[in-house]
């Protein structure tokens, strides 16, 4: 019975031919659609050279914490590549999908390739936005997405909390009172970051975006720069979007070691210089110098060492009845 | 707005002039500038004066002037902002509304979703990862048997199949089908099935179902082109216990089953799940339709393939024989069955290698079919090769596309509107033989009970009302061979088999 059974699956293989067709799911969030689109293709290329498997890799974009979401009530993502670390620690928390230690697994934390919150602003800045303060004031239009669904959103909402605290010695009563007077400001929110710029930049709402660099340099790119520019405030959040390997998934697609691979060459010479092309900061000091002038200097603070790490930012500020809670009333 | 700023400028140009009246505290008066009657008359006083006067209206006339034009420029700024206010609001409001559309579209997704329609009824997650269907199939024929040697009771109405169906997806992955039957005498089940789906090329499925070699009995049954299947099926198995790995490859040109079963007798199914033997049957089938995917239209339904099984021991069935309960005609009577005290003694195999066409209106259908049974009788032993064949074609008169699947009427019957569904004639030709040895001293089949072989033919008409309703009439005319009884009512063989059918079916 047994060697029957061996020689239907070897008859079956030996039907569909040597060489695999392999099918990815890379549940990512909003703005790393010209990413992945350019990086599957590369490794698509990669790993047929090396195995002469086919690698298929579909895209998945939305809200980071949203795709976080879906991914536990039963997306079958191979592998996620969100905004925050908190996103994929809900997914190894809710859904047991991967293990908690998924972030000690690749290098830099399993983040590839960083970035920041920058200002988008229309031609000629017409309402002289250059930091923080200037986003606060009375009469100024501010897109932004929700932080309850966006990663981006609360990378944005930490750098002016981060801002408020520095520029009033860490009085943090001040600095709610400087986030509600900023989200007093938003007429509309987004649920991810792409939905913003669509607002921002498609639909000419508003005076500034809290942008993703790298989506800010996107939309310069898209919609020309004669038609916006990018403002950078003197102080910023060091935005590092990890990656991971959905391991449940990915052992029962039988995909865990393409999943392994196509991650890990997120970190090689052409995934970086792919991150760097697309805006992203990368990793490779050799590309970050090649690309210094895609990205601006600036004051970078941490999540961990502003904000206690993400655990602890999420629960203070996103949770239900967080801070976020008390000072935005849709 | 403007009057009042216009009296404003106005006032404090010529107020240390002229004692002119106030404006109201509350700015709202709009009384007009007065300037002193004596001024005005512009006569009554020393004419330095009148000409100081008039110097100074002229003064005030151009300041009014100058008043318009600053009005005239800071007006459509004042607009213009407010339109720009108004137009973000009406921005605000509309993208709210787009991500509004967005979350409900999205909550669509995650909604249950339930159809109903010609493919039957279907309820199903969001994600189309849990689907239940409720499909079902009920054909009443009627058969009619003429000069059938005094025959009485095989005319009548009949329930063919009652069955209803259900099936689903689990999982996303994982298919189900459940059927049980309840026309006939008794109530069966048809096929209860699990099927996990790799991919198109990589398929398990286990349970009870058909067995994978004749072609013709792989037609759905709501597609069979007659009310019964021909000769050629009798040599088949029907459904069996056991699984099989199937598949599709190269984009459908080639397909393959191939499975491990219980093991069915000619034509017969498993219908318990009782075990005589712990040996098993493997039965397998490949066909290929190599310009499936090509523009060449006449070859593009052309397929072609072979099917077959093997059992080294007799097959697991409740008949300890191992041996079919007999071989039928198209009017269901059976012509032929071994005689008794005739076991199976060894290995059966079938071959079938079978091939369809289709182009247009145009259906072919054949197949040949060889079973062979080493069978024994007390201290005798024989080695039996049966076989069959048939073609059947069909021609369908009111454009629609012939098919291996299910006819969909491209003018569903709809008498108001001058639509009568589709029209389909149909004609087959069948033979079965027995080997000759089987009733070689009348060991194996007695000849005089049974025939050596029979040879039918058919035709028909078949009428699609629409994709589930369907009426269909034929006759059959059936030969025997080999027969060497008496005829007397009842003995099937004795006289050929005339017999029509009719048929009213409802599939959905």
């Amino acid at each position: 019975m047994k060697t029957f059974l061996n020689i239907l699956l070897a008859t079956s293989l030996a039907l569909s031919g040597g060489a695999k067709e392999i099918k990815l799911l890379n549940v990512s969030y909003d703005p790393t659609r010209e990413l992945y689109s350019e990086y599957n293709a590369a490794f698509a290329k990669y790993w047929q050279a090396k195995t002469s498997d086919t690698v298929t890799v579909s895209q998945s974009h939305g809200g980071s914490g949203k795709q976080a979401q879906a991914v536990v009530n039963g997306l079958e993502a191979d592998v996620v590549t969100l905004a925050l670390a908190y996103d994929i620690d809900a997914i190894s928390q809710q859904a047991r999908l991967l293990p908690a230690d998924w972030q000690q697994r690749l290098p830099n934390n399993s983040t590839p390739y960083t970035s920041t919150i920058v200002f988008l602003v229309r031609k000629g800045n017409p309402k002289q936005i250059k930091d923080w303060d200037d986003v606060v004031k009375k009469g100024v239009s501010v897109v932004v997405a929700n932080p309850k669904t966006s990663g981006g959103a609360r990378w944005a909402y930490l750098a002016a909390w981060a801002y408020a605290l520095e520029t009033n010695n860490h009085d943090e009563a001040k600095a709610k009172e400087f986030i509600t007077k900023l989200y007093k400001n938003v007429p509309v929110l987004d649920s991810g970051a792409r939905g913003s710029t669509v607002t921002f930049a498609q639909r000419d709402i508003g005076d500034v975006l809290l942008a993703w660099e790298n989506e800010a340099h996107l939309a310069l790119k898209e919609f020309g720069a004669d038609k916006f520019e990018i403002v950078t405030p003197s102080l910023s959040i060091l935005a590092e979007p990890p990656v991971s390997v959905v391991d449940k998934n990915a052992k029962r697609h039988g995909t865990t070691e393409v999943a392994k691979a196509y991650l890990n060459y997120l970190y090689s010479d052409e995934g970086q210089e792919i991150a760097a092309k697309n805006f992203y900061r990368p990793r490779n000091e050799t590309l970050t110098g090649k690309y210094a002038g895609n990205f601006s200097q600036l004051k970078l603070v941490t999540v961990d060492q502003e904000f206690g790490g993400w655990a602890k930012a999420q629960k203070t500020h996103f949770a239900d009845g967080g801070i976020f809670d008390q000072i935005f009333q849709p | 707005m403007k009057t009042k700023l216009k009296q404003l400028i106005v006032a404090t140009v010529v107020g240390s002039q002229f004692a002119l009246p106030a404006l109201a505290d509350d700015g709202t008066n709009a009384t007009p500038v007065q300037i002193p009657a004596y001024a005005a008359e512009g006569s009554g006083g020393n004419s330095a004066e009148a000409a100081e006067i008039k110097a100074l209206k002229q003064e005030v006339e151009a300041l009014v002037q100058k008043v318009n034009a600053l009005e005239q420029q800071r007006g459509p700024a004042e607009q213009a902002a407010t339109i720009q206010e108004l137009d973000q609001k009406v921005r605000v409001l509309s993208r709210e509304r787009e991500n509004d559309q967005d979350a409900a579209a999205a909550l669509a997704k995650t909604q249950p979703k339930i159809s109903i329609g010609g493919n039957g009824f279907s309820f199903g997650s969001g994600d189309s990862n849990f689907v239940a269907q409720l499909h079902g199939v009920i054909q009443l024929d009627s058969r009619t048997f003429f000069q059938d040697g005094g025959n009485n009771g095989n005319d009548g109405f009949l329930l063919r199949r009652a069955r209803p169906i259900i099936s689903g997806t689990v999982f996303h992955d994982f298919d189900f089908n459940f059927t049980p039957d309840f026309g006939g005498s008794t109530v069966q089940i048809q096929d209860a099935y699990l099927n996990y789906r790799y991919d198109s090329a990589f398929q398990v499925q286990a349970g009870k179902f058909k067995s994978p070699v004749g072609l013709e009995h792989l037609v759905a049954d709501k597609d069979v082109l007659f009310n019964e299947r021909s000769l050629a099926t009798d040599l088949v198995p029907n459904r069996d216990l056991g699984l099989d790995l199937h598949g599709d490859l190269f984009g459908g040109t080639a397909s393959y089953a191939v499975g491990v079963f219980n093991g069915a007798p000619d034509f017969s199914s498993a219908s318990t799940n009782v075990s005589f033997q712990d040996g098993k049957a493997f039965a397998g089938r490949v066909f290929f339709q190599p310009w499936k995917n090509t523009d060449v239209n006449a070859l593009r339904g052309l397929g072609f393939g072979v099917g077959g099984s093997y059992e080294a021991n007799h097959p697991n069935t409740n008949s300890a024989t191992g041996l079919t309960p007999g071989y039928t005609s198209d009017g269901q009577q059976k012509f032929f069955q071994y005689a008794s005290g005739v076991y199976v003694s060894g290995a059966t195999w079938r071959v079938s290698p079978q091939a369809y066409y289709y182009y247009g209106p145009l259906g072919l259908l054949a197949e040949y079919v060889v079973s062979d049974q080493e069978v024994k009788k007390a201290a005798k032993s024989a080695d039996l090769a049966n076989t069959a064949w048939e073609i059947s074609g069909s021609w369908l008169l009111t454009g629609e596309d012939a098919t291996y699947g299910s006819i969909t009427p491209l003018h569903p019957f709809n008498p108001h509107n001058n639509q009568w569904g589709a029209w389909q004639l149909v004609a087959r030709y069948a033979a079965l033989d027995v080997d000759d040895k089987a009733f070689a001293g009348s060991t194996y089949a007695d000849p005089t009970k049974s025939a050596s072989g029979a040879t039918a033919w058919s035709v028909g008409l078949n009428w699609y009302l629409n994709k589930n309703l369907r009426a269909d009439l034929s006759f059959s005319h059936t030969v025997f061979d080999g027969f060497r009884g008496v005829a007397s009512p009842g003995t099937v063989p004795a006289q050929a088999e005339n017999v029509l059918f009719s048929r009213l079916q409802l599939a959905f």
